[in-house]
């Protein structure tokens, strides 16, 4: 029976890693072959590795470096505006007596049930009309429709850990809201910020459909770029998994640095789910 | 692990002793909670609420932007056309396929694996960052993995196994049928460690001494799992299935660039033709009805998911 018991344990663990290891193993072992490596058939586990692909798709004549670019600004630009914002309205919502505040969380909740294709239709229009297609303000400002409640109720999560005590010791000090603010209570939630802006950046980064939609010849992030290496006629294998290896690299990084509270991320606001996929 | 979102909704701890004094202060702690949240609502309210009322009016002309003499008022039409279009109904049912089978692999196969992981004593910290991977990926990325090196015919590792089986080399995107399984373990695959991670959290967190006690009891294993896990679980598996069916409506990424929801229109789920609608064929009008479709039938299915939530807290 024991037996049995481990044999069932280290079959789901086998299956586990193959299945969810294997496809992104494969995408970096294919980014090291040659054309010729792997085309091979049957596929090559074992090869002389080269980065030859990676030096193509970086510094050849069809370079994603202005792509990786575009991707990070984007990125950066949603990340520090959505911050601004939230942080603020956040601690209002999670501290102060707000009027209508059960009306406002929820509000806040109901924004994100907007399926994207839809909302994208009168984006699209506006943004045509003043101009602003293919510029980097246009698409982060509308990236705050998704970050922007996320990060409110990832940072009301952490707002309301911090102890009351803290305002009232510094009321009495006699500082003013905002010093409080500013010095006391950002001071208790740097961890929380820290893990906000992770997963704003990563929800950034990943974001497809208004990328499609809005990105042009300027404004070109990674995920949209992958589609110059594929054509009808002719798939360059290698410098494709090379450019799914560089979009994959930012995103592995932060997730594995942020393990910890990954879940915390994933759930928060439960009601609805944060990320746009 | 606490599952719940947070409390934003609940008043805050009223503090004992308030003087006309602090009435003042109330006042002015209102005023600066007020300057504090107004920037982010407003940028809120311009993002999203706008758009939905435009997205509404929209609905309600002929906007082609591929035949612009044409547009004017329309009023209803769009949705009268829309009721009519057994594309629409077609991509509905399509979506319904896509959620409930997606959703309903992700738990099943989420919690197994929860389950049997739970008893290993070292390595959980390998398994959470394995399980992390695909989550924190694009889906566009994951998408363009899965079509290419994985499905490809003759080339893709799924394909080579399907050969070395026997089963011979399949047009993995190119049948309706094929395609449709293939996004559906697309999305299954990158979204079950999600509920594996939220599952397996909740797992480690049910207390001990219920075990021993039904263990005292006699009861076999498949009765501790229905009759003691399973309840205990049920916030956290109900919390995972609405979290899921929201995103698995809306899902884009993956299936656009694997499929664009071809071939013709096999996996075209509502979320895709209201896409292609709207910006392949170019029928602004039209596509926002379906887009306001799908925000009804989102908002119909997350009551539904609501009630059952509340039922089961009850």
């Amino acid at each position: 029976m024991k037996t049995l018991r481990s044999l069932a344990i280290s079959l789901a663990v086998l299956v586990f890693i193959i299945a969810w290891v294997f496809p992104i193993l494969w995408s970096v072992l294919n980014s090291f072959k040659t054309e010729q490596d792997i085309l091979a058939y049957p596929p090559k586990f074992f090869f002389e590795p080269t980065l030859a692909a990676y030096r193509e798709v970086l510094f050849g004549s069809q370079s994603i470096l202005p792509n990786v670019w575009s991707s990070f600004v984007i990125s950066i630009g949603t990340t520090v505006l959505t911050m601004i914002l939230a942080i603020p309205a956040a601690y209002a919502l999670a501290r102060l007596r707000v009027p209508g505040k059960r009306g406002a969380g929820f509000y806040i909740l109901a924004t994100q049930m907007l399926p994207p294709v839809g909302i994208i239709i009168p984006y699209f229009l506006v943004l045509r009309n003043i101009g602003w297609m293919d510029t980097y303000q246009g698409i982060i400002i509308i990236y705050l429709s998704f970050s922007l409640p996320f990060a409110i109720w990832l940072m009301v999560s952490y707002f309301e850990d911090i102890p009351f005590e803290m305002e009232e010791a510094a009321a009495v000090d006699g500082a003013g809201r905002l010093t409080t603010l500013w010095r006391i209570i950002i001071p208790q939630v740097k961890g929380g910020i820290a893990v906000t802006v992770v997963f704003v950046f990563l929800n950034a980064w990943n974001e497809f459909l208004f990328a499609v939609v809005l990105s042009g010849n300027t404004v070109r992030p990674v995920t949209i770029a992958m589609f110059n290496f594929v054509s009808v006629e002719q798939t360059l294998w290698a410098q494709l998994a090379a450019v799914s290896v560089i979009a994959m690299l930012p995103v592995v990084v932060l997730g594995v640095i942020a393990q910890q509270h990954i879940v915390k991320g994933l759930t928060v606001g439960a009601v609805k789910g944060g990320g746009r996929r | 692990m606490p599952v719940a979102g947070p409390n934003i909704a609940g008043e805050p701890d009223a503090l004992p002793g308030l003087t006309g004094h602090d009435r003042i202060s109330a006042r002015r702690e209102k005023r600066f909670a007020t300057a504090l949240l107004a920037p982010a609502f407003l940028a809120l309210i311009a993002t999203t609420t706008f758009p939905l009322l435009f997205l509404i009016w929209i609905s309600t002309q002929r906007m082609d932007l591929a035949m612009p003499f044409m547009d004017g008022f329309a009023g209803v039409d769009n949705y009268r056309q829309l009721l009519a279009d057994p594309r629409f109904w077609r991509s509905l049912v399509l979506s319904l396929v896509y959620t409930v089978s997606t959703v309903v692999l992700q738990v099943v196969i989420g919690l197994a694996l929860a389950l049997l992981l739970m008893k290993m004593k070292r390595g959980q910290t390998l398994f959470r960052i394995i399980a992390i991977l695909p989550v924190v990926l694009s889906p566009a990325i994951v998408g363009m993995v899965w079509r290419s090196f994985m499905l490809t015919p003759e080339f893709g590792v799924i394909d080579y196994l399907a050969i070395s089986a026997g089963l011979g080399s399949q047009n993995w995107l190119g049948d309706p049928t094929m395609a449709m399984i293939s996004v559906i373990v697309i999305h299954t695959w990158q979204w079950t460690p999600f509920a594996f991670m939220v599952l397996l959290a909740s797992l480690a967190a049910l207390p001990d001494e219920i075990y021993e006690a039904a263990r005292i009891d006699r009861a076999g294993a498949w009765q501790r799992f229905i009759r003691i896990t399973l309840p205990l679980l049920r916030p956290a598996i109900v919390m995972v299935i609405i979290m899921r069916t929201m995103v698995a409506l809306t899902a884009f990424a993956a299936i656009y660039v694997v499929t664009a929801g071809g071939p013709g229109t096999a996996t075209e789920i509502l979320n895709l033709y209201a896409y292609r609608k709207s910006f392949t064929e170019l029928s602004l009008g039209y596509g926002s009805a379906l887009a306001v479709a799908l925000l009804i039938v989102t908002l119909l299915i997350s009551a539904v998911l609501f009630l059952m939530r509340r039922e089961r807290a009850a």
